[in-house]
């Protein structure tokens, strides 16, 4: 067996937390916990580099059973999908982390929590065992909710059970929905949870349209899919800043990687017939996301209702059923990540020195912060999807996939990004342009080395991604494909393609 | 071996005549008590081990005319009760040195509940199961009243005694029932009338029979609605006793229930199956609705062990195949109940009866280790995963889909987010809250450390690591 990699990247935080909390100088544990941050985001980038471009089916995998007569083993693999989505992982805890210098009460617990909230994620995006998946799914939620209830802000304790209760809801009748598919899909050998075996159960019609509503709830509540989002802007708001970025950058993910791996793979003819109602759903979310967040006075406020616009890019692109479409949208899932919690970090250095939130608190601030102020009109435009960075090209992807299959819901989603562009350059006139208006921000300091450091990556890579797309469409490709040709062969459904639409008007 | 088969039984009462004998001549006190009862709980525990070691899954034999069944059923039941016993008695060793002279009484009667609650599970005839239900049961009323100085400790024994005589007379008439129906009181010769004979009575006496063994236990292992003594007598019985008092009756009352339902009536399921079913339901769902809306942490327990008694039934609705599904969560359950009873009774006091979760917030700055075990036990009832309450909820569940009540796993996971609703409250008490004006760091009594260590390594090991736990109990399934 080769070196088991992928369970040293879910142990590795975990050992960190461990040893964290073990640490008796206070002022060690920040340092200690980044530093175990960095070795997991090594890890993480020598997957990427070995990492084999052009296949499709699972890499690094490592199977063992555990426990026969349940059908339960540890299988973990990393495909096109996950894979990206690993990497942001490793990139933003240490960036999240490196960040929370503020956090002076318990700071030993904090490190820790945050380091078990990344194994959890880590988990949930490399296990192919429904059972133990769902373990991570679960698990996860323990940290963010003590980060949330504990290091949050005024209202921490009522986002806190919020949160936890909603996601809690959704993954309750998931936990129902894998059970009855373990045993339907095992058949006679009794039943299994892996997810390599199930792909081949053969679920009937009603069977895979029940086990879709019961997979596909929970993750649109953690999506969040518009009208399950109600959790989302008091969760992001009460969270310490490194709290929503991991909560915006990587955990909303994690729904949409589930829609993805396991809806769409796992019951095909219900994601077929079911997506009208969810490109439906993306619609409104991208609109209503939208339109909120324009009236926010709360800049946190603006860039979590931001996320339910983009989040629902995200969904649109992934119910298209098409290449372009899926690619856009794990692409966009991993724009939205660095862009967000560029945002959210941007957002925590300002509250950090004025300790409010309101726009209408701010004004002219370009003068005294140009360096800040320059970030966040990078930052502002990147999730805008300016060509040249890489929301453009996310956006670009969804809504040239979505065209072919759903093109009147594309068209509606395009005026998203013009709200997009309305929201944030709006937000930013207020914020930082003409004259000062508040005395007290007359004194404000600029952006520091460490904070330029910590936000230097993700510009990078807002760039990078934005200029030169092709290393990751060419790693995400070829699972997109596999999932497209198993719809094809399990139902009469046939993905459009650029060559073989062309631009024929479909009739009314 | 013959003695083997009553051996559990009689170190028990060796060291209680030991410990009544010695105390009444030197009057040694409170050290001796323990070391007599530490003695008798271990030489039980190692005669069940034996019995385990060679009686377990198919090797399984009755004695005493049969009477007394050794199986892996019984000895495994006996495994978790006499331990069980010994941490309810660190748990409650304040609780036990506060009565002075009458404290030997306490501990008598411990031993000889645990002695009851293992008979109970190792009964391979009816009426000698009746005659442990009422040994164990005497037991614990008196228990539940042992601080006689407090009237609210009355009410709940004199509660717990009706409400109990009036459950246990009814199993007994059920016996009655069984016997008419089938001329034998024995459980296996039950089984095997019924597979083997046409009744000659009507259908209605069997029928009628089952329901009362089932409501008799069912009252036992506090099931809606069946359970409305619980709330009452947890809260009125003294904090050190109360968790023996929720464990002890749920391990014996599972162990009983189970094995009258699977081997005296293992071919009449598709009768009771459903009647389970609906039992189960009717406690997830009842038993969570009201512990959302307590303010005292025992009575929110207390309607959550309702709820967890439904989860446990779940499992039943399988049939035999489902007896390792409820051994796992009812020994995972018992030993996390009786951990959080003990919280209580050193946030609360020994004596106490009331624990108000207004006692609880800030506990994280007042006991840190205290709050992050009672923070665990919540998490572990709620079902959070690596966690043992997460495994047995796990495997409760799938018994109930392989038997196709997929129904009853739906109402069980919805009520086990509403669940997490009052689990959480706790945490958020113990760790979102300010402490109170004055309130102090609280110190843990020795035995309570143990308790409470013992209650979180079980809970994070098995929760972490469940298959040999899981693989042992595929032997302990009933004569």
């Amino acid at each position: 067996m080769s070196f088991p990699i992928l369970s040293v990247i879910i142990g590795l935080p975990v050992a960190g937390a461990l040893v964290v909390l073990t640490l008796r100088r206070t002022e060690l544990v920040l340092p200690v916990a980044v530093a175990s941050a960095l070795v997991t985001f090594g890890a993480t980038v020598w997957l990427l580099v070995e990492f084999e471009v052009g296949e499709a089916g699972f890499q690094f995998v490592e199977q063992a059973t555990w426990y026969k007569p349940w059908g339960v083993g540890w299988h973990l693999g990393v495909d096109g999908i996950s894979l990206l989505l690993v990497v942001l992982t490793g990139l933003l805890f240490p960036i999240a982390l490196a960040a929370s210098t503020s956090v002076t009460h318990r700071p030993r617990e904090y490190a820790a929590a945050m380091l078990l909230l990344e194994a959890g994620i880590l988990g949930v995006f490399l296990s192919l065992d429904l059972l133990v998946f769902f373990v991570f799914w679960e698990v996860m939620l323990v940290p963010m909710y003590f980060i949330i209830g504990i290091w949050g802000g005024e209202r921490r304790v009522h986002a806190a059970v919020k949160f936890f209760l909603y996601t809690a809801l959704g993954s309750a009748l998931m936990f129902a929905g894998i059970l009855a598919l373990g045993f339907l899909g095992g058949g006679d050998a009794g039943p299994t949870f892996d997810f390599v075996k199930l792909l081949d159960a053969n679920l009937s019609h009603t069977a895979q349209l029940w086990l879709f509503g019961a997979f596909g709830l929970s993750f649109a509540i953690k999506v969040p899919l518009f009208p399950f989002h109600t959790w989302l802007p008091d969760a992001h708001v009460e969270a310490p800043t490194a709290g929503s970025v991991i909560l915006a950058g990587i955990l909303l993910k994690l729904g949409a990687y589930g829609l993805i791996r396991f809806c769409l793979s796992l019951f095909p003819e219900a994601s077929v017939q079911l997506v009208p109602l969810l490109a439906v759903l993306a619609v409104i979310g991208i609109i209503y996301g939208a339109i909120v967040a324009i009236v926010q006075t709360d800049v946190k406020r603006l860039v979590a209702y931001s996320s339910v616009s983009h989040l629902g890019f995200v969904v649109l692109g992934i119910f298209a059923l098409t290449t372009q479409g899926l690619q856009g949208g794990v692409l966009q899932m991993v724009n939205h990540g660095l862009t967000t919690g560029a945002l959210f970090l941007l957002v925590g250095m300002i509250y950090e020195r004025r300790h409010t939130r309101e726009i209408g608190q701010f004004g002219g601030l370009a003068t005294v912060m140009p360096r800040y102020a320059g970030i966040f009109l990078f930052v502002a435009f990147a999730s805008i999807g300016l060509p040249g960075l890489n929301g453009f090209i996310g956006e670009f992807f969804v809504l040239v996939g979505s065209f072919l299959s759903l093109p009147a819901y594309a068209i509606v989603a395009a005026f998203g990004v013009v709200l997009a562009a309305v929201y944030l350059l709006w937000a930013y006139q207020r914020m930082f342009t003409g004259p000062i208006t508040v005395e007290e921000n007359r004194g404000l300091r600029d952006l520091g080395v460490r904070e330029t450091l910590i936000l230097a990556p993700l510009i990078v890579l807002i760039l990078f991604l934005g200029i030169y797309p092709k290393p990751a469409l060419d790693r995400i490709q070829p699972s997109v494909d596999q999932i497209l040709q198993r719809i094809e062969q399990t139902t009469t459904y046939v993905v459009p393609d650029l060559g073989t639409t062309g631009f024929e008007v479909p009739g009314p | 071996m013959t003695i083997l088969s009553v051996a559990p039984e009689v170190v028990i009462v060796v060291a209680i005549v030991m410990l009544l004998m010695v105390d009444v001549q030197w009057h040694p006190g409170h050290r001796w008590w323990g070391v007599a009862a530490a003695m008798g709980l271990t030489g039980a525990t190692v005669a069940v081990a034996l019995q385990w070691s060679q009686y377990r899954g198919d090797a399984g034999a009755s004695f005493f005319s049969g009477m007394i069944a050794v199986d892996g059923f019984g000895a495994f039941a006996g495994m978790v009760i006499f331990p069980l016993a010994g941490l309810g008695l660190m748990a409650a060793w304040p609780l036990v040195r506060s009565q002075g002279g009458r404290g030997a009484e306490f501990v008598v009667l411990t031993l000889i509940a645990a002695s009851g609650a293992h008979l109970m599970a190792a009964s391979a005839n009816l009426v000698m199961l009746f005659i442990a239900l009422e040994v164990f049961s005497l037991s614990l009323y008196v228990l539940a009243g042992f601080t006689r100085e407090r009237a609210d400790a009355d009410e709940a024994a004199l509660k717990y005694f009706l409400l109990g005589a009036v459950a246990s007379a009814i199993f007994l008439y059920g016996i009655a029932l069984v016997f008419a129906a089938t001329g034998t009181t024995s459980i296996s010769g039950v089984g095997a009338y019924l597979t083997g004979n046409v009744l000659l009575l009507p259908q209605g006496v069997l029928m009628a029979g089952t329901a009362m063994l089932m409501v008799g236990l069912a009252f036992k292992v506090s099931a809606a609605p069946f359970h409305m003594w619980a709330p009452d007598v947890y809260q009125g019985a003294p904090g050190g006793i109360t968790g023996f008092l929720a464990s002890g009756a749920k391990v014996a009352g599972f162990a009983a229930l189970a094995r009258v339902l699977t081997v005296a009536l293992g071919d009449r399921i598709t009768d009771w199956a459903p009647a389970v079913a609906v039992l189960a339901a009717t406690s997830i769902v009842v038993g969570t609705l009201l512990a959302l809306a307590q303010t005292d942490l025992k009575r929110m327990l207390a309607y959550s062990s309702v709820a967890h008694a439904g989860f446990i039934l779940t499992a039943l609705v399988a049939g035999s195949s489902g007896i390792p599904d409820m051994w796992f969560y009812v020994a995972t359950y018992s030993v996390q109940v009786l951990a959080a009873f003990a919280v209580a009774a050193v946030v609360s006091g020994p004596t106490e009866g009331r624990a108000p979760l207004s006692d609880y917030a800030g506990l994280s700055t007042r006991s840190p280790w205290l709050a992050a075990v009672l923070g665990l036990l919540m998490l572990a009832m709620g079902g959070i995963p690596l966690t043992a309450g997460f495994v047995g909820k796990v495997a409760v569940f799938r018994s109930a889909i392989d038997a196709d009540y997929l129904w009853l796993v739906i109402v069980g996971v919805i009520a086990s987010v509403a669940g997490l609703f009052f689990y959480l409250r706790v945490i958020v008490l113990m760790y979102m809250q300010p402490a109170g004006e004055g309130a102090g760091r609280i110190g843990v009594p020795a035995g309570a450390r143990v308790v409470l260590a013992v209650a979180a390594t079980v809970t994070v090991i098995v929760g972490v690591v469940p298959w040999p736990l899981l693989e042992w109990l595929r032997n302990a399934i009933p004569l």
